[in-house]
């Protein structure tokens, strides 16, 4: 039986009507568009991540996603300082006080530097601002899909950065331009839960293996885990 | 059994609608806010309201709702519940028992008990709590340090408080972790 009773009655009536979506998934704003249901995969590369930091008594990570309950019970509960950041959400915000700012101010086009490395330098600037070697690992999601090259390049060398030395990144690449855009948040050590949400950034490319590596050259070990679901986990070890 | 939600549903207010959300799952679920009423604690005294702009320090041993600007400090000591509402907009570092946000937060965040970020809010800068509690959509952006250990450090705080006069919430403090 559906668990619809905990659901206001105009939310729990609005999801009857609307086929294919979860009761409670799509109880989150009326006015949206149909949100696919949140599910879990098996993550791999999330085990291997574990295992990686295993041992460490007072770790730090570094959370690129979105801030979950979740996610970041699950890492303080083992001993972890977790610092989040959604770089995601970031970049979109900064895109668009660019925006506003050109539109206000039409002279300010021609002074500032409007090209991909310029923006993303300055994009920089003002995210990822820590001290070198502050963290154990990393929670990269799939970031690098939806990014701009330019951006992409400074992320990940930005990364390498704050990395200890035998620090972990975990990635996702899809294999195929993803149709949807998805947040996912950890649910166990080995599941994760994908929820789709509205898309911040449309998807940019699609990563070839050749390219992943050229990104993470720097990295001495890297270990991949291909999912059904058209997913590469990643794991790089600094 | 369908009655039942009927006679419920007219008093969900706005922010029901997020605390309804499943994905809302708090330490202290059972507390999750169920009407508009939770978001101001229930002994709340003083409030800062919509277009309100204090600069400077402000202190305390009452519950606070802030949903105009302040910049500089707030500091609640004792029993205290800080509530930054919607409209709130707070550059400062803040210290209460338990911190509530719905607004924008701008600096250190020690909720010595709990801390509710609910999904309009948005805090940027450090945040160190016992019990923290996140809503989907919320934005945090800093580091996080929860759990048992920030707890003594507080402790330790609300000690010299209590030296200087103020009652120190001491089994409040021991109340669980993030994590539970």
């Amino acid at each position: 039986m559906r668990r619809e009773v905990s659901v206001p009655i105009h939310l729990s009536s609005r999801s009857a009507r609307t086929p294919g979506t979860g009761g409670i998934a799509s109880a989150t704003g009326a006015a949206r568009a149909p949100v696919p249901p949140e599910s879990n995969r098996v993550s791999n590369g999330l085990k291997e991540l574990l295992w990686n930091l295993d041992g460490l008594e007072r770790g730090s990570l570094l959370d690129l996603g979105p801030a979950w309950q979740t996610t970041l019970n699950f890492f303080i509960e083992r001993g972890f300082r977790v610092s989040s950041e959604d770089i995601l959400r970031a970049w979109k915000a900064f895109l668009m006080e660019e925006e506003a700012r050109l539109r206000q101010d039409f002279a300010a086009s021609e002074s500032m530097d409007m090209t991909p490395t310029a923006r993303a330098t300055r994009f920089m600037q003002q995210n990822l601002q820590y001290p070198r070697s502050s963290f154990d690992a990393v929670l990269l999601w799939d970031l690098l899909d939806y990014l701009e090259q330019a951006l992409v390049k400074q992320v990940v060398a930005s990364l390498t950065e704050l990395l200890r030395p035998g620090g972990v990144v975990f990635a996702m690449f899809h294999s195929k331009k993803p149709e949807g855009f998805a947040r996912y948040r950890v649910m166990d050590s080995s599941t994760l839960q994908v929820v789709p949400t509205a898309v911040l950034c449309p998807a940019q490319r699609v990563y070839q293996n050749r390219e992943i590596q050229d990104l993470f050259g720097r990295y001495r070990t890297v270990k991949s885990f291909v999912g059904r679901d058209q997913l590469r986990e990643t794991l790089f070890v600094k | 059994m369908w009655k039942k939600d009927d006679v419920k549903s007219p008093g969900v207010a706005e922010p029901a609608a997020t605390s309804a959300s499943p994905t809302f799952t708090s330490t202290y679920s059972s507390e999750s806010p169920k009407s508009s009423s939770f978001a101001v604690s229930p002994n709340a005294a003083a409030c800062i309201s919509q277009g309100i702009k204090i600069k400077g320090e402000v202190t305390g041993t009452e519950d606070l709702f802030v949903d105009g600007f302040v910049e500089g400090k707030l500091n609640l000591t004792a029993n205290s519940c800080l509530t930054v509402g919607p409209n709130g907009n707070v550059k400062a570092d803040l210290s209460a028992r338990e911190i509530i946000v719905r607004g924008v937060v701008e600096g250190k965040v020690i909720a010595r008990d709990k801390l509710q970020i609910w999904s309009t809010g948005q805090i940027t800068g450090e945040v160190q709590t016992d019990r923290l509690a996140i809503e989907d959509g919320a934005l945090l952006r800093g580091k996080v340090e929860a759990g048992k250990q920030i707890t003594k450090q507080a402790d330790v705080k609300v000690s010299a408080a209590a030296a200087t006069g103020k009652s120190a919430p001491s089994a409040a403090l021991n109340s669980g972790t993030a994590a539970d």
